[in-house]
């Protein structure tokens, strides 16, 4: 398995993995009732070399903000502040036309959300791998087919195979596999990956985390995840950002953040998963709904509705991010609780 | 109490070269779900969990066994014989986004079957309107903010709610939840989950709960029946709590040992069982379906089929019943930190 990932990739592992700063990164949605934002004064940094999971619910913006990384955000939305910082490329929203077009895959890969369904269903695998490469220059078109069918082989597949092959005739597993592959080939050292593992079999869903695990190390990436799904981050991050409403309201180490989660929502967002062991009388359903576009507070913290321990001032003040021992943390009540007592209120 | 014995379902594919190839959805799947009771099936996409609640819904016939329902065999009965006692199972899908009549306000999407209903029990119309707020309050959710709204106003956990609340309106003896809670948002799943213990309870509706994910299987019948489903066969079946626990087929021990570890809050089990990944999946002729991907298959699994039972052997009978020849116990499962 791992004798063939060693002569192509020896270049690329040579190479540092880049890291990205996004900072107050605001995108807005043009909606009847105004510019709204998705995203809204984001600071995140992903570490080079590290795998930064982001777990959200529907509407949290956790799509947009991957996204953002490529400046790809479609109207009506757009980017409204902020900035995206890649090493090696500089800020990426300044980027327009072709210096953008030539980046996106050369230095930023992306695996779209329902990969299964990203691909032509009229080509081969083989066709798409070269339009791309044809499409970004690449010169040596055979040693691009090389590439891929080792990237291929490295995940378990029969890489001549797979280019022969359409969509249709690959399962959801494998046309997953050929979308990290197709993120992957022209050496891109960013890889973003939204809903990586979503309409997927456990055990399939299990490999690709492996596999996603196993090349990010070999190839040295820099790489975001992005989900709904705690598990799968669990499972393959190194450090975990909690959005909600358009916010981080949550970031650290994956491991200090669900063993000793501080934010309100990301306790009960972890109550709440269904979980193979445990007392079941714990869990519970946060109450109340995520909110829509629409449905946000103009003021105040974005989720004082849902929370338990909301406070007179968390209707008027919109939280800051807190940055304490390698960990971030947007709460008023967090906030002053770990400045008093150590987790004494919450049982 | 609906039990089923023998289900068998044959899918035939038309077409091709070679002319019409026959797929086996369900393979000799008997079950029982009581008064209140809870059965769980596991699978993976293509295991026939699905094909299963169509055929206990009515909406699908199947090919052998029988199916009866309080005490009716269904097979003798004819086709408009049978509705009756279909109507008694109701399905919820795991769409609720395309499960609503968009067109209709919640109000209309009730009213319809309880005025169906108010006719075939002999109550009057006034009686629709109280019901459905009854059963709305039932699914916990707000009468007056929800009946004269439509489904698009209303967020996935809630729509999810109202289909449940649909499905009460035929006074059902069994729910069949066909992954109910995929597409809910994750902090809402839980809700869903108790609702339909909660439901069993108070209503003694039974619940075939049909998922992928195991640990959802918990929250609805940790006090009832799991059965996992492979390529149509149930490989193991057993109390949930006990099979979940303490798995003893090499299936079933895979599917647990592929959910994610929240690191943090678990530690993984001692061991964890990878099934053999195939290119194309090829099923050996007459021996276990699950052979050829099982990481502790023997000549004996190439050749002959294991049946559904307890025997492993000797001194290895287990609680539960596994269609294995070599069944064991490993500890795959994760362990709670502080546990």
């Amino acid at each position: 398995m791992t004798a063939h990932t060693a002569a192509p990739h020896m270049a690329a592992r040579d190479m540092e993995a880049p890291g990205v700063r996004i900072r107050d990164l605001t995108v807005v949605y043009k909606t009847p009732s105004g510019e709204l934002p998705a995203v809204r004064g984001v600071d995140i940094a992903l570490a080079p070399g590290t795998i930064t999971g982001v777990v959200g619910e529907s509407g949290s913006g956790k799509s947009t903000l991957a996204l953002s990384l490529l400046n790809a955000v479609q109207p009506p939305g757009r980017i409204a502040a902020g900035s995206v910082e890649i090493d090696g490329l500089g800020d990426v929203l300044t980027l327009r036309g072709e210096d953008l077009r030539r980046a996106r895959g050369r230095q930023v890969g992306y695996v779209f959300q329902a990969a299964q369904n990203s691909l032509n269903p009229l080509k081969t695998i083989g066709k798409q791998l070269l339009d791309l490469g044809r499409s970004h220059d690449v010169e040596d078109l055979r040693a691009l087919v090389r590439d891929a069918k080792d990237l291929l082989a490295r995940m378990g597949m029969d890489g001549a195979r797979v280019l022969d092959s359409y969509q249709h005739e690959l399962s959801g597993g494998m046309r997953q596999r050929v979308g990290i592959m197709l993120a992957l080939v022209l050496n891109a050292k960013v890889v973003v990956l939204d809903e990586p593992t979503t309409a997927l079999d456990m055990i399939t869903q299990a490999t690709i985390l492996r596999i996603i695990r196993e090349v990010h190390e070999e190839r040295a990436l820099t790489t975001l995840v992005i989900t709904h799904d705690v598990g799968a981050v669990a499972e393959v991050a190194d450090s975990l950002a909690v959005m909600y409403g358009g916010r981080v309201v949550e970031h650290g180490p994956v491991t200090e953040v669900l063993g000793d989660a501080r934010h309100p929502y990301t306790q009960g967002l972890i109550r709440a998963i269904p979980r193979l062991t445990g007392d079941l009388s714990l869990a519970r359903a946060l109450p109340g709904r995520p909110p829509t576009l629409g449905t946000l507070p103009k003021q105040g913290c974005v989720f004082r509705e849902r929370c338990e321990r909301r406070m007179d001032v968390c209707e008027t003040d919109e939280p800051m991010s807190v940055n304490r021992d390698g960990r971030t943390v947007a709460c008023h009540a967090t906030d002053r609780h770990l400045t008093l007592v150590k987790r004494k209120e919450f049982v | 109490m609906i039990t089923g014995t023998g289900i068998t379902k044959i899918f035939k594919q038309r077409g091709g070269v070679l002319g019409a190839r026959e797929v086996p959805a369900l393979r000799g799947v008997d079950f029982a779900i009581a008064k209140g009771g809870a059965a769980s099936f596991i699978g993976e996409s293509g295991s026939g969990k699905t094909t299963l609640g169509r055929i206990i819904a009515g909406l699908e016939t199947h090919d052998a066994g029988e199916i009866v329902i309080d005490g009716v065999p269904m097979s003798p009965l004819s086709h408009r014989a049978r509705q009756p006692y279909f109507r008694r199972v109701q399905l919820i899908h795991q769409d609720p986004y395309s499960a609503l009549n968009p067109t209709r306000t919640i109000h209309q999407t009730l009213e319809a079957p309880l005025r169906l209903r108010a006719k075939q029990t002999g109550r009057p119309r006034s009686w629709v309107d109280g019901r459905a707020e009854e059963l709305l309050a039932m699914v916990g959710i707000d009468p007056g903010y929800v009946l004269p709204r439509y489904p698009h106003q209303l967020s996935g956990g809630m729509r999810q709610r109202v289909v449940i609340a649909r499905a009460l309106t035929m006074d059902p003896e069994v729910l069949v939840a066909d992954e109910a809670v995929s597409m809910i948002d994750v902090s809402l799943r839980l809700g869903i989950l108790a609702l339909l213990k909660d439901l069993r309870e108070r209503l003694g509706v039974g619940v075939l709960f049909i998922t992928h994910d195991i640990a959802t299987a918990r929250y609805v019948g940790d006090d009832g029946e799991l059965y996992v489903l492979y390529r149509g066969q149930v490989v193991e079946r057993g109390a949930t709590e006990k099979i979940i626990a303490d798995p003893v087929h090499p299936y079933t021990q895979s599917l647990l040992s592929a959910i994610p570890v929240l690191h943090g809050l678990e530690r993984p089990g001692a061991e964890r069982v990878v099934p053999r990944e195939m290119q194309r999946e090829g099923l050996p002729d007459g021996g276990c379906l699950f052979a050829r991907r099982c990481p502790f298959s023997t000549e004996r699994c190439e050749s002959e089929m294991p049946v559904l039972g307890r025997d492993g052997g000797p001194g290895t009978e287990t609680e539960q019943e596994h269609a294995c020849f070599h069944p064991e116990r490993r500890g795959v499962i994760p362990v709670g930190v502080g546990e």
